[in-house]
């Protein structure tokens, strides 16, 4: 009677010593929301400046979480819940770091009242990207997924009480529902088809047979759509603009990178397999077309349409697009020894400069709000640098990273992936990195707009806006990491690099 | 662990580095007055790094091995004593002087500090090398770099923007050493446009000045074309050799079968990084940015558009010697450019007024002459080594001269109330005493009065020139090229002179803005320029008839094999009478008291004549010039306007009128955004199908 239940214990135990920094994270989720509601009226008003102890824990949690990350154990375990190694270790850091910003990217959008909620979210979303990335099973990385869905829906939706805002957390709401629909009918296919939701086991299924079962081979189409929509590829990624546009900017920040991270994640763990697969493999022969027409589609359409905007959340938004696009690009191309750098590092390289530049950029945009009324439009930018030159000049430095030019970390992400894509070798991946320079030259347009407004344009009025510290911390902690990710570039090199010998 | 010649090499960048980011961020806040300070001390300390540099890590950077060079003999090295080493390799010289290049006995120190990207197969390693080319540039570019601080403290004083001034300086600095410093040819770019960018800040110092602003922007335009010419050569080089680090590039006997192979690749090559050096060296036709940049402060003229950053373009052709001494085309083409440059400046500064514009034109035109001297090859490979020699050499000892004498502008401007102009001031001798007595030195060095140190490296250059005309193929070319030299030398002692006179001669007489009581140099100010005046006077006969200079830039590898030198002693009296004459010919129309008021306009007497002759041929080449130039940029502007702009439009309205087609998708509906996706999975589905069914 005593011996299953303590076989039972130590796997809990073992599976829970796995992923100590989520719990962590999801403890303090709790009592965010336990202790939260005491502190506010039944009016929703707080004491002011609550948000500022509740954005200190929130930080505080995070750093306990890095510290466990770094002090953690390395060492590969691949059964079991959750699975360890080298994509997690870079996950977790980036995903922990891109957290750090993004509270303090909120700290100052979200009311005293609603803080407590809106920090647990963040926290919840954070500790599920990290589970994406442990999750070794299908229905832990469903969960997973959830995980990060359900917290976005109430992180959209708080800030904000306007119309604006909640159309565009309902419309988040109803599609992303819809993508999970479409990808949960993916996993059961594919458990259906091969009798566990194990995923080495899947993966092996996969990879090692060429009698993969069609439904099967269906099942991976619908996963691959499913997570399409949290990396807002094409045509999947029609809520983006929208959503940008009516939610607060912490929220267009937040979307932006996260689900990307997550979704990159998710689509390498399960389609590592198919493009390292030997040519001849069919699964390999019929997936690869999709993701190269995918990543091609995405790439213009998000350049195309971001030419058009004027609303400065929507250009960010289609950017995105367009960057999931040129990241896509780095999956085509896979792992490949035949090129240095490989396919996966380099859209591991370029996933974490994504994030610094583009959080970074909606840091700025909520710096130089006024009257904590977002800024909207481009001509709200007009002669930035001569009310605020210090914000000016870093979002250049983001739009120039963004565009791809040196000297901004930006350039060398992209750098990175067109030698990927170059020296694979394949005519195909040959024409991804062509695409792809013509795209960074169609993107540049847009983005030296934004210098243009600030630099040589006449200011509208002489409004300075608030001095709120933490989106300029942020904003200059982004900065100072997209410069030194360009001189230095090894730091995150010499990580991205342990994860192609796990 | 690091060494102390790592140590060394790092403290070179590193201090000026630390010393600009502390001017940007601290000194902005606090401490705003003393912010020279943290400048001079970064300085001092790579000027001390330098020094080590010089004496102790490049003569003991040894080629270990001597079977990996197979055509030397071994060569033993005791690395203390600076002179020793190179006697001996001196003396193996004529030995093996049979045209061919042999292995250097000297190696280049690299400090390796991390590897920067490896993507694809180009590997960029930031590294810090050091040879003995470098380390004399070093030595120059600290020493004159901590002198000009010191002045700048007393003349930036009251500045508002005076942290800025000195942050930009000091970023400069930086940038400069790690040019110098470069290993390969990337870094060489980065910093080439480093430099670039802090002359731009600090021309553009006084940025709500519109000249100064425009000055600014100018040089920065005119350098985009020389950097357009270095980044293609780059690309070419990285395209034939497969690497961009120096030891792979530069080496001779891989140069010599690619050279063999194909010489007109080589020949593009040495032309385009010909291009680069003509921008940031202010050559023919590129000069026109070098004079407006005297809107900026003038130690910032002394600095970097007389000392250090305009010779980049000399260091970097003396750096890439070994291609270009495989392409005589370029080397003539080399000589050519130095050769107008250097008469067209000295024609030009003949009628100038502003005291700085002529010490620019000045700068120009010695600029010229180096450039001569480095295209003096093209006659032999043997000229080679002297070629480079010497032209790195009058680089020296213009950094000096020229500095002494920018500081002395700047001295006279400081006590004149920011006047420069010199029809508004004369006699300053006696209110000035400090300021006179440097600028004459530097004036003398300048104009190549014989034994100061003008004299030495100029004499050199000329007969190498010489030399070039005895031998090879173009000697009517070279003797052209000596006759357009002598020239210069003359025009050079006639326009410096022209201009001591004017300032320091004749009635004593002050701007109103000057005040009553013109004060002279500070003690900060004094002391650089009384260190310069006497380095301009002496370095020459103390570096040059020694030949310490000349033995120790053998020491960089891939140095040309170096023939016996002797003294051109006919050369020396030539050009010590041509001097002699320039200064007389000045003193006779502007140093006796009936000289010409302030003013050539009109014509008195046969040597005003002369004078004005230099203005017809500005006058000239402006006309030559400028006019065809404007008429051109008008014809591209309508043919810009009219016809490109509408290309470029049309393309633009590709993505546009794309974007606009699909855009009416994106209407807002979740329904039909859900449609979209829906049809989306569709397609994936049916083309998945297809592939499965084509497959099996």
């Amino acid at each position: 009677m005593s011996q299953p239940d303590a076989a039972m214990i130590s796997s809990v135990t073992s599976a829970a010593g796995k992923v100590i920094p989520e719990l962590v994270l999801l403890g303090t989720v709790c009592i965010n929301f336990l202790v939260g509601p005491f502190l506010v009226t039944p009016s929703g008003r707080a004491l002011p400046g609550l948000r500022h102890r509740w954005g200190g824990i929130a930080i505080a949690a995070i750093c306990t979480a890095l510290y466990l990350w770094w002090t953690g154990s390395t060492e590969v375990v691949t059964t079991g819940p959750f699975r360890v190694d080298n994509i997690v270790w870079y996950v977790r850091g980036v995903m922990l770091i891109a957290a750090l910003l993004l509270v303090l990217v909120n700290w100052s959008q979200i009311e005293d009242g609603k803080a407590a909620e809106s920090h647990a979210c963040l926290l919840a979303i954070t500790a599920g990207v990290n589970l994406v990335a442990l999750a070794n099973d299908l229905t832990t990385l469903f969960l997973a997924l959830e995980l990060i869905s359900i917290p976005t829906y109430l992180f959209l939706f708080l800030p904000r009480k306007d119309a604006a805002t909640q159309e565009a957390g309902v419309k988040y709401f109803l599609l992303s529902v819809f993508s999970s629909a479409i990808m949960l009918y993916g996993f059961s296919l594919i458990y259906g088809m091969a009798g566990t939701t194990d995923l080495p086991a899947i993966q092996t299924a996969l990879a090692n047979s060429n009698q993969t079962p069609v439904l099967a081979i269906l099942g991976m189409v619908f996963v691959v759509a499913g997570l399409a929509f949290r990396l807002t590829a094409v045509p999947f990624h029609f809520y983006a603009p929208d959503v940008f546009q009516g939610s607060a900017a912490s929220g267009a920040a937040l979307l932006s990178f996260v689900p990307k991270l997550a979704g990159f994640i998710a689509l390498i763990r399960l389609l590592e397999p198919v493009v390292d697969a030997a040519p001849g493999l069919l699964l390999a022969d019929v997936m690869l077309p999709m993701l190269w027409w995918l990543s091609v589609i995405t790439m213009f359409v998000g350049n195309f349409l971001g030419i058009l905007q004027n609303d400065l959340r929507r250009m960010l938004a289609y950017s995105g697009v367009a960057h999931v696009g040129y990241m896509l690009v780095g999956l085509n191309v896979g792992h490949h020894t035949t090129s240095v750098p490989d396919g996966i590092e380099a859209l591991l390289f370029y996933l974490a400069v994504y994030g610094l530049m583009t959080i970074g950029a909606f840091a700025v945009l909520i710096a130089a709000e006024r009257d904590n009324k977002p800024l909207e439009t481009l001509d709200q930018l007009a002669g930035l640098h001569r009310v605020r030159p210090g914000l000016a000049l870093m979002l250049m430095v983001f739009m120039f990273s963004l565009a791809g030019m040196p000297p901004t970390a930006g350039f060398l992400a992209k750098l990175n992936l067109f030698f990927a894509a170059w020296a694979q070798g394949d005519v195909s991946n040959r024409w991804l990195a062509l695409f792809m320079v013509i795209n960074a030259a169609m993107g540049s347009w847009y983005y030296l707009r934004v210098v243009g407004a600030m630099y040589l344009r006449e200011p509208l009025d002489e409004h300075h806006g608030s001095h709120a510290p933490a989106p300029i911390i942020a904003s200059v902690a982004c900065t100072a990491m997209v410069i030194t990710l360009f001189f230095v570039p090894t730091w995150l090199w010499t990580m991205v690099q342990t994860v192609r010998s796990s | 662990m690091a060494n102390w010649s790592d140590i060394a090499l790092a403290t070179i960048p590193a201090a000026p580095l630390a010393a600009a980011i502390w001017c940007g961020t601290v000194a902005q806040v606090v401490r705003r007055t003393t912010a020279h300070r943290p400048v001079v001390l970064a300085l001092a300390l790579s000027l001390v790094a330098a020094a080590y540099v010089l004496f102790v890590v490049v003569p003991g950077s040894v080629v270990d091995s001597p079977a990996a060079h197979s055509q030397i003999t071994p060569i033993e090295s005791s690395g203390e004593s600076l002179v020793k080493p190179i006697s001996l390799i001196a003396s193996e010289t004529p030995a093996s002087a049979t045209g061919e290049h042999h292995g250097p006995a000297h190696k280049a120190y690299i400090f390796e500090v991390y590897r920067w990207m490896s993507v694809g197969g180009l590997t960029v390693d930031i590294v810090l090398r050091a040879d003995a080319m470098t380390a004399l540039m070093l030595v120059m570019v600290n020493f004159v770099s901590l002198l000009v601080a010191i002045f700048a403290s007393s003349y930036m004083h009251g500045d508002k923007g005076y942290p800025r001034f000195f942050g930009a300086m000091a970023l400069f600095v930086f940038s400069m050493n790690m040019l110098v410093l470069a290993g390969n040819f990337i870094e060489v770019f980065i910093f080439w446009e480093a430099v670039g960018l802090c002359s731009y800040l600090l021309i553009g110092h006084w940025y709500h000045k519109p000249s100064a602003a425009a000055a600014a922007r100018k040089a920065f335009v005119v350098n985009r074309i020389g950097d357009f010419g270095l980044m293609t050569a780059i690309f070419l080089i990285y395209r034939t050799f497969g690497s961009v680090d120096f030891e792979t590039v530069l080496d001779p006997a891989r140069l010599a079968e690619l050279a063999a192979a194909q010489p007109g690749l080589i020949t593009t090559i040495a032309l385009l990084l010909l291009l680069g050096a003509i921008g940031k060296s202010a050559q023919f036709p590129l000069h026109v940015w070098l004079p407006d940049a005297m809107e900026g402060p003038t130690p910032v003229s002394a600095l970097i558009h007389a000392a250090t950053m305009v010779t980049a373009g000399v260091y970097l052709i003396a750096r890439t010697t070994p291609i270009f001494v495989h392409s005589p085309t370029a080397q003539l083409v080399v000589a050519g450019v130095g050769a107008t440059t250097a008469l067209v400046a000295a024609v030009t500064a003949l009628c100038q007024y502003d005291l700085k514009r002529v010490l620019a034109y000045s700068t120009v035109s010695q600029l010229g002459y180096m450039f001569m001297a480095l295209g003096a090859a093209a006659a032999s490979p043997a000229l080679a080594a002297h070629a480079e020699t010497f032209a790195m050499f009058h680089l020296l000892t213009h950094a000096f001269f020229k500095a002494v004498l920018f500081l002395a502008a700047g001295s006279v401007m400081h006590a004149m109330g920011d006047v420069i102009d010199m029809r508004r001031f004369s006699g300053l001798k006696k209110a000035l005493p400090i300021t006179h007595i440097t600028f004459l030195c530097g004036a003398l060095a300048l104009a190549g009065f014989p034994l100061l140190s003008g004299f030495w490296s100029k004499d050199e250059i000329l007969a190498v020139v010489w030399e070039a005309t005895q031998t090879g193929d173009y000697k009517t070319y070279f003797y052209l090229i000596l006759g357009v030299g002598l020239l210069t030398s003359l025009l050079t002692a006639f326009y410096t002179f022209r201009a001591y006179y004017l300032t320091f001669h004749g009635p004593e007489r002050f701007p109103e803005e000057a005040g009553h009581h013109p004060h002279d140099a500070s003690p900060a100010m004094a002391i650089p320029l009384y260190i310069l005046a006497a380095l301009a006077v002496v370095a020459g006969l103390i570096l040059g008839p020694t030949h310490i200079y000349a033995h120790y830039i053998e020491m960089t590898p891939n140095f040309p094999t170096a023939a016996p030198a002797g003294m051109n002693v006919g050369m020396m009296i030539l050009s010590t009478v041509l001097a002699l004459g320039g200064i007389g010919l000045a003193y006779s129309i502007y140093g006796k008291a009936t000289r010409p008021e302030y003013s050539d306009a009109r014509p008195l007497s046969l040597w005003e004549n002369v004078s004005l002759n230099g203005l017809y041929l500005d006058q000239l080449y402006g006309a030559l010039i400028a006019r065809p130039m404007a008429t051109l940029s008008a014809v591209c502007e309508f043919v810009d306007r009219m016809i490109l702009d509408k290309i470029v439009d049309a393309v633009g309205l590709i993505p546009i009128i794309a974007g606009g087609m699909i855009r009416p998708l994106q209407n807002g509906l979740v329904s039909s955004y859900a449609a979209v996706m829906l049809l989306g999975v569709i397609v994936a589905l049916a083309s998945v199908l297809r592939a499965i069914a084509s497959v099996t």
